[in-house]
C-alpha cells in the first residue's frame, strides 16, 4: 500500500498493523457539522487515514468561531466551513476523498447520507438536530457518535452501536432547551478535547479494539479534570421504524425561515406584527419597541397564549439559536406566520449603533 | 448521608456540584428529587437521574441507601 511510509508509526502498533490500516482505508465516516467539535475530529480521521469522509454543514466562518474553529484562517472568515474543512484535510492527507455537503441536515436528506457512510458522528451544537440523527442512525441501523459541550463539561457517548442503546434512551425527554455554544460560551479546548474523544470511538469502532462506549455516557469536567462514566441500558420501546420517521420528520418539518433586521426596519411600527423577544430578562442589551414582547424561551410553551396567533411574529433571542426553537415550537402550536430574526439581538445592536434602528424610549 | 452529584445546566442552579444530604428516615428517590425540585426550582430543566453511576427511571420506585451517590445529567447542546 502506497501509505506505508505515512501511516508507519500507527501500522507498528500490534492493535492495528496493516490489517486495520486496510480497515481504515475502507471505512467511511459522516461528520456532521465542521464546528468546534467537527473541526477537531476531521483532521485526526484524515490524517490516520479514513478513505472516505462526507462533511455536512451549511454555516460560514465567523470571526467569533476562530477561537475554538481552529483549522480555519483568519483569511477564511465568510467562507463556506464544509468546503474550507474539506480543503484543509485534504491537503493533509490527499490519498482520501473527501466529500462536502453544504446543506442542513433534515428529514429530507438525512437517510440517503447516513446509507452511504458506516459510523455517523455528531457534533453539532444543537438538541433536536441529535434526536433527528440519532433517529435516521436507527432507521438506516448506523452507529452515532455522540459530543456535546456545557461550558467546562463535555459528554460523549456511541449510541446505536450494534443495537445498543440510543440518544432517546439516554435523554427520551425530547422538548429541552439546553444551551449551545454561541448561547453559553464555550473555549476551544473543551470542544477540542471532547471532539478528541469522540475521534478515538470512532477509530475503535472501525479497528474494532478496545471497548466502545456503547451503553455509557462519560462526562468530563475540564476544571478539575474529573470524568465519570455512567451506564444506561436500552429502551426497546424507542425504536423508531422508518414510517415512524417519515412521519415526524417529513410532515411537521417546516422550514423555518430567518429574515435579517434591516429587511423589518418599517415593521417596527406595524401593528399587525409582533416582535418576541426570547430572551432571559437579564440579557443585554435591552431591546424594547413599540410592538414587542418578551418571554422567555423556557416560559414560552406556558405563555403562548399572551400571543395573537393573528399576527406576523418576528422572533429573536441573543444570537438567532434558540429564536429558531422558538419559531419550531410556535408552528407545532399552529402559528403560522412566523420568522426567526438572523443574528437576533447582536445584530440588531449593530443597527442601533447605526442608528437605523430606534428602541421605545 | 448520600451525595447527590450536579452537571452542566442544573449545577448552574445548584450552584455547586456537590452535595452531601442526610435523611433520618426512609429516603425514596422520588422524594428527593421531589425535594430538590423545591429547593432549587429546576422548572422546565430537562436531565436524566444516576444512581451509584446507573442512569435510571426518573420514575422508579427506589429506597436509597445511605452511602449512594445520585447523579442529575442534563443533555448538553455546544459543540
Amino acid at each position: 500500500m502506497n501509505g506505508a511510509a505515512r501511516y508507519n508509526r500507527q501500522i507498528i502498533l500490534p492493535e492495528i498493523g496493516d490489517v486495520g490500516q486496510y480497515k481504515l482505508l475502507k471505512a467511511k465516516v459522516l461528520v456532521i457539522g465542521a464546528g468546534g467539535l467537527g473541526v477537531a475530529i476531521l483532521p485526526y480521521l484524515a490524517a490516520a487515514g479514513v478513505g472516505e469522509i462526507g462533511i455536512v454543514d451549511d454555516d460560514f466562518i465567523e470571526i467569533s468561531n476562530l477561537h475554538r474553529q481552529v483549522i480555519y484562517k483568519s483569511s477564511a472568515v465568510g467562507k463556506g466551513k464544509a468546503t474550507e474543512a474539506k480543503a484543509m484535510i485534504s491537503e493533509l492527507n490527499p490519498q482520501i476523498k473527501v466529500n462536502v455537503f453544504a446543506e442542513k441536515l433534515s428529514g429530507k436528506n438525512a437517510l440517503s447520507l447516513f446509507e452511504k457512510y458506516d459510523i455517523i458522528v455528531d457534533a453539532t451544537d444543537n438538541i433536536s438536530i441529535k434526536y433527528l440523527i440519532n433517529d435516521a442512525c436507527l432507521v438506516t441501523n448506523k452507529p452515532m457518535v455522540y459530543g456535546s459541550i456545557f461550558r467546562f463539561q463535555g459528554q460523549v457517548s456511541v449510541f446505536n452501536y450494534q443495537n445498543g442503546p440510543t440518544y432517546r434512551c439516554l435523554y427520551p425527554d425530547e422538548n429541552s432547551n439546553a444551551a449551545n455554544c454561541e448561547d453559553a460560551g464555550v473555549i476551544g479546548v473543551s470542544v477540542g478535547i471532547i471532539g478528541m474523544f469522540q475521534a478515538n470511538e470512532v477509530l475503535k469502532i472501525i479497528l474494532g479494539i478496545g471497548e466502545v462506549l456503547s451503553g455509557k455516557i462519560l462526562v468530563y469536567n475540564i476544571l478539575n479534570n474529573e470524568q465519570q462514566k455512567y451506564d444506561f441500558e436500552k429502551n426497546s420501546n424507542l425504536e423508531i421504524a422508518k414510517e415512524d420517521f417519515e412521519r415526524k420528520y417529513n410532515a411537521t418539518e417546516n422550514q423555518i425561515e430567518e429574515i435579517k433586521m434591516e429587511l423589518l426596519l418599517d415593521e417596527i411600527e406595524n401593528n399587525d406584527v409582533l416582535f418576541l423577544d426570547v430572551r432571559n430578562e437579564d440579557e443585554l442589551p435591552k431591546i424594547k419597541l413599540k410592538n414587542s414582547i418578551q418571554i422567555p424561551l423556557m416560559h414560552l410553551e406556558n405563555e403562548m397564549k399572551k400571543l395573537d396567533s393573528n399576527k406576523t411574529i418576528y422572533v429573536f433571542c441573543q444570537s438567532g439559536i434558540r429564536s429558531k426553537i422558538a419559531v419550531e415550537l410556535l408552528q407545532k402550536h399552529q402559528f403560522k406566520n412566523i420568522k426567526s430574526i438572523a443574528g437576533g439581538a447582536l445584530a440588531m445592536k449593530q443597527l442601533l449603533k447605526e442608528d437605523k434602528l430606534k428602541l421605545k424610549i | 448521608m448520600i451525595e447527590v452529584k450536579y452537571f452542566g445546566a442544573v449545577a448552574e442552579k445548584t450552584k455547586c456540584e456537590f452535595e452531601k444530604l442526610s435523611f433520618s428516615e426512609e429516603l425514596s428517590l422520588q422524594k428527593l428529587l421531589k425535594d430538590l425540585n423545591q429547593k432549587y426550582e429546576f422548572e422546565s430543566l430537562t436531565f436524566s437521574v444516576a444512581v451509584n453511576q446507573k442512569i435510571v427511571s426518573k420514575a422508579a420506585d427506589y429506597t436509597l441507601q445511605t452511602s449512594d451517590i445520585v447523579a442529575l445529567l442534563p443533555p448538553f447542546a455546544g459543540g
